[in-house]
């Protein structure tokens, strides 16, 4: 039976095989600390825990070996459920996109000090990943999510040695000293900030510019939402954006947004997505907002980032995106028997990167030969 | 203990019901359904009248109502493609259901395997994990794993009609009464909807562009990006080659889970292979079950790293030097329920509904009415019995009639489950 090139599924099952399901391994609810305006606790709630799901899936992709993140592990509550291959297939393209963007940041003008503001960062490991891959970059970090969640992650930190290691010590915190419940951590390379975006939306009446500690307002900048403005109201979401590129980086600072989020609400697929996560509780508003790859497009140039608006789905990103001899390299990872239904998964997830500078910024530079899905 | 006669019943009642039976009772079920699948070929003879069912998935409630929608057991003659189990929650109650029933009505039903069918392919998709989670052990699964072993590779049908009996029933709305074929008309093509409505027909004969494209399933479209050209038997084509006679012989139609193999040119060679064994990796074996159907020339090699893609060339070569005028087979999601390719020639039918509770597609069965000439031929043997030799002639053999019935996701509330609404994953 011992074929060539066909990994023997059993041998990769690990030791899970036969543990709890995948439904009784979700993470567990938290307490329903905090309140926040908007629909509720509830919903809240959901969103937040939406972050260990994010990070099970990292683990499972990190432990068959679609991805290599060696802090990954480290932020997640529960131990690992192995996902299924598409949905590792799925999170693989999804990291791996964002990467190449990040990374082609990274590398041009790489004498350039550069800023990253990831929003409802959750669990993500880019800052730690990044500090590895370019040791002298001149990079400030920031990561915003709600106080549970930095809680959490701030936590782990003080946990494992191979991540406040990483964190460099010109800081005037000692992250080993942090408080147990501590939610925000500051530092001239990384930053934690517990905040409710949602606080950061104009409304009228609100006259006072707040903005956030150590965000440098004039150096390049990127702001990443990986899954998160999607759970947000789309007007609110134009009010923190317009927040931070026109308040906090204001014009010319260089600023691009990139967005991680699904699409195609209206079809067979998406109709039963919306319902199906309806049921966990969970609300896409910017979805119905931003239906169409054309629609992320735009709404890229309607925040003000009209030197560059793309977007491209997820099946056209692994298409075209990934080299032919990764693409073997992965797809000899798993069996992967569900090559339809793949296909339907990645062409309602997509990547929109937009940005303003002047065309002849450091984006410009960086996204030149990144080809987009037509459009 | 036994499981036979009224035990039988009992079991069978209780799996209607989707309770598991006793680990005895599959134990005996298993050992009483492997005696009967060792004596079937590995492409069983199957006479028409008969429905052809693609995969199930585990999905109970909605082969439930594929029953409602088809007829029950033993009434209608059911044959089911494979991938019985995985994906879905209830995989074990859906194939025991299935092996209950084909220990009562041999005779009329017939079980073909899927890839899903195998020890490796269920310790990732969720039958093992359930057979664990349901009976504490691995027994089960085990049982379960040696009767797959057994299971035939493929069916040949001989003796459909080349044209359908309309079905009296009232039209759907989104029929247009103009683009109904004559009555008169031979009719080759039918699309039902779960409740009986006529959506779509076509007449063999009859020229492509007068028939309405039968794209009439509200809740899969529009899905522009996952929707085939050419899904559904669009008139398109289906009577390139026949014209004139309207009671030719028919040919008969293979049925397979994947479809065709490199190494397999004449149907006679599956017969030949040793099949009762773990699904290989590669060969004739692994080819029939995982293979599919592609816009290509010839074979290609298939992303899901088993098996071939095979293009329209093969296809029709293949049917002629087999004198069949269709492959059905199943494998492969199609949002429609089902979609003809080549010139009619391949047929992919899906049963399972809105599946993995994710994916939105409606699902289809396939109907093949008899011809009324098959007196005499000797049921179930080895298929090729009683097989008329077809006159050598280039012309295609006429395809049977074909009715779909499409039907969507039992009702959430027929599960009688709410709290434990299945949750499918998204990406967070
Ligand atoms: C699905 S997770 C994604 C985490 C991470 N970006 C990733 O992709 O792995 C969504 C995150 O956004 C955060 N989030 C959602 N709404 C937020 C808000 N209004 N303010 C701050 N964080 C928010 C959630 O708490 C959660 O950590």
């Amino acid at each position: 039976m011992a074929a060539k090139g066909i990994p023997d599924l059993r041998t990769l099952l690990g030791s899970r095989r036969g543990g709890a399901s995948r439904r009784d391994a979700r993470p567990h609810r938290g307490p329903p600390e905090v309140r926040h305006t908007g629909r509720g606790s509830n919903a809240d709630d959901a969103v937040r825990n939406t972050d260990q799901d994010a990070a099970g899936s990292r683990v499972s992709c990190v432990d068959l070996g679609y991805l290599h993140d060696p802090y990954a592990k480290l932020f997640a509550l529960e131990p690992a459920t192995r996902r299924l291959p598409l949905l590792n297939r799925g999170t693989y393209v999804r990291t791996s996109a964002i990467d190449l963007l990040i990374d082609r940041f990274m590398m041009a003008a790489p004498e350039t000090a550069k800023q990253i503001i990831s929003l409802g960062a959750g669990t993500d490991t880019r800052y730690f990943r990044l500090c590895d891959k370019y040791p002298s970059a001149k990079l400030v970090y920031h990561e915003i999510d709600f106080p549970t969640n930095t809680a959490a992650k701030l936590a782990a930190i003080q946990r494992h040695a191979q991540l406040h290691s990483k964190l460099r010590t010109d800081s005037p915190q000692d992250p080993a000293s942090l408080g147990p419940g501590a939610t925000t951590y500051h530092s001239a390379t990384y930053n934690v900030h517990a905040l409710d975006l949602r606080s950061l939306a104009h409304t009228i009446a609100d006259a006072t510019p707040q903005t956030l500690p150590n965000l440098d307002p004039s150096i390049p900048t990127l702001i990443l939402s990986e899954m998160c403005l999607v759970y947000l109201q789309a007007s609110t979401v134009s009010s923190i954006i317009s927040r931070f590129v026109n308040d906090f980086l204001p014009t010319p600072t260089p600023v691009s947004l990139v967005l991680y989020e699904p699409i195609l609400p209206n079809d067979a697929f998406g109709r039963v997505m919306t319902s199906n996560l309806s049921s966990r509780n969970i609300y896409l508003p910017t979805l119905s907002a931003y239906p169409e790859l054309g629609d992320q497009r735009a709404r890229l140039k309607q925040y003000g980032l009209a030197d560059g608006a793309k977007a491209a789905d997820n099946e056209w990103i692994w298409r075209e995106w990934i080299p032919e001899e990764e693409k073997e390299r992965v797809a000899g990872l798993e069996f992967l028997d569900e090559m339809e239904e793949l296909d339907l998964l990645l062409k309602h997830y997509c990547v929109a990167w937009g940005w303003r500078d002047d065309g002849q910024g450091v984006f410009s530079e960086a996204w030149r030969d990144i080809r987009d899905a037509g459009g | 203990m036994s499981i036979g006669g009224s035990d039988l019943d009992k079991a069978i009642a209780q799996l209607r019901a989707c309770r598991p039976i006793p680990e005895n009772q599959v134990r005996e079920l298993c050992y009483k359904a492997r005696e009967l699948l060792i004596e079937e070929g590995n492409v069983v003879g199957v006479n028409a009248p008969v429905t052809i069912c693609g995969d199930i998935h585990g999905q109970f409630h909605d082969l439930m109502e594929l029953f409602r929608v088809g007829g029950d057991v033993p009434d209608t003659n059911y044959l089911f493609m494979g991938d019985f189990v995985d994906r879905g929650f209830y995989s074990l109650e859906s194939f025991l259901l299935l092996l209950c029933l084909k220990v009562r009505y041999p005779d009329r039903l017939t079980l073909i395997r899927g890839n899903h069918e195998s020890r490796q392919i269920t310790t990732v998709y969720g039958f093992y994990d359930e057979c664990l989670r349901k009976y504490g052990s691995a027994n089960v699964w085990r049982y379960c794993c040696d009767v797959f072993d057994y299971l035939a590779l493929g069916a040949l049908v001989t003796g459909a009609s080349t044209s359908l009996t309309p079905t009296d029933g009232p039209l759907s709305d989104t029929l247009n009464a103009d683009t109904l074929p004559d009555p008169d008309a031979e009719l080759e093509i039918e699309t039902l909807s779960s409740t009986g409505e006529i959506m779509y027909r076509y007449a063999r004969n009859s020229s492509p562009q007068a028939s309405s494209q039968p794209t009439s399933n509200p809740p899969s479209s529009p899905n522009a990006s996952t929707t085939p050209s050419r899904v559904g038997a669009a008139g398109t084509g289906a009577t390139s080659s026949a014209n004139g006679s309207t009671h030719n012989e028919g040919g008969a139609v293979l049925c397979v889970h994947g479809g065709l193999s490199p190494l397999i040119d004449k149907i006679d060679k599956i017969r030949l292979l040793d099949r009762k064994q773990e699904v290989p990796h590669e060969g004739a074996m692994c080819d029939l079950l995982w293979s599919d159907p592609d816009e290509i020339d010839g074979w290609g090699l298939s992303p899901r790293g088993a098996g071939f893609l095979f293009g329209a060339d093969i296809v029709k070569h293949f049917n002629h030097q087999n004198d069949l005028s269709l492959i059905a087979r199943a494998h492969q999601l199609v949002m429609e329920g089902f979609k003809e390719m080549f010139d009619n020639t391949i047929v992919t039918v899906w049963s399972a509904p809105n599946y993995c509770y994710r994916c939105g597609n409606v699902a289809a069965i396939l109907e093949l009415d008899e011809d009324g000439s098959n007196e005499g031929y000797v049921r179930r043997s080895n298929g090729d019995a009683g097989r008329l030799k077809a006159p050598l002639v280039q012309k295609r053999l006429e395809g049977p009639g074909r009715r779909y019935r499409v039907f969507e996701a039992a009702p959430q509330d027929s599960r009688g489950m709410p709290a434990k609404k299945p949750v499918a994953d998204y990406f967070l």
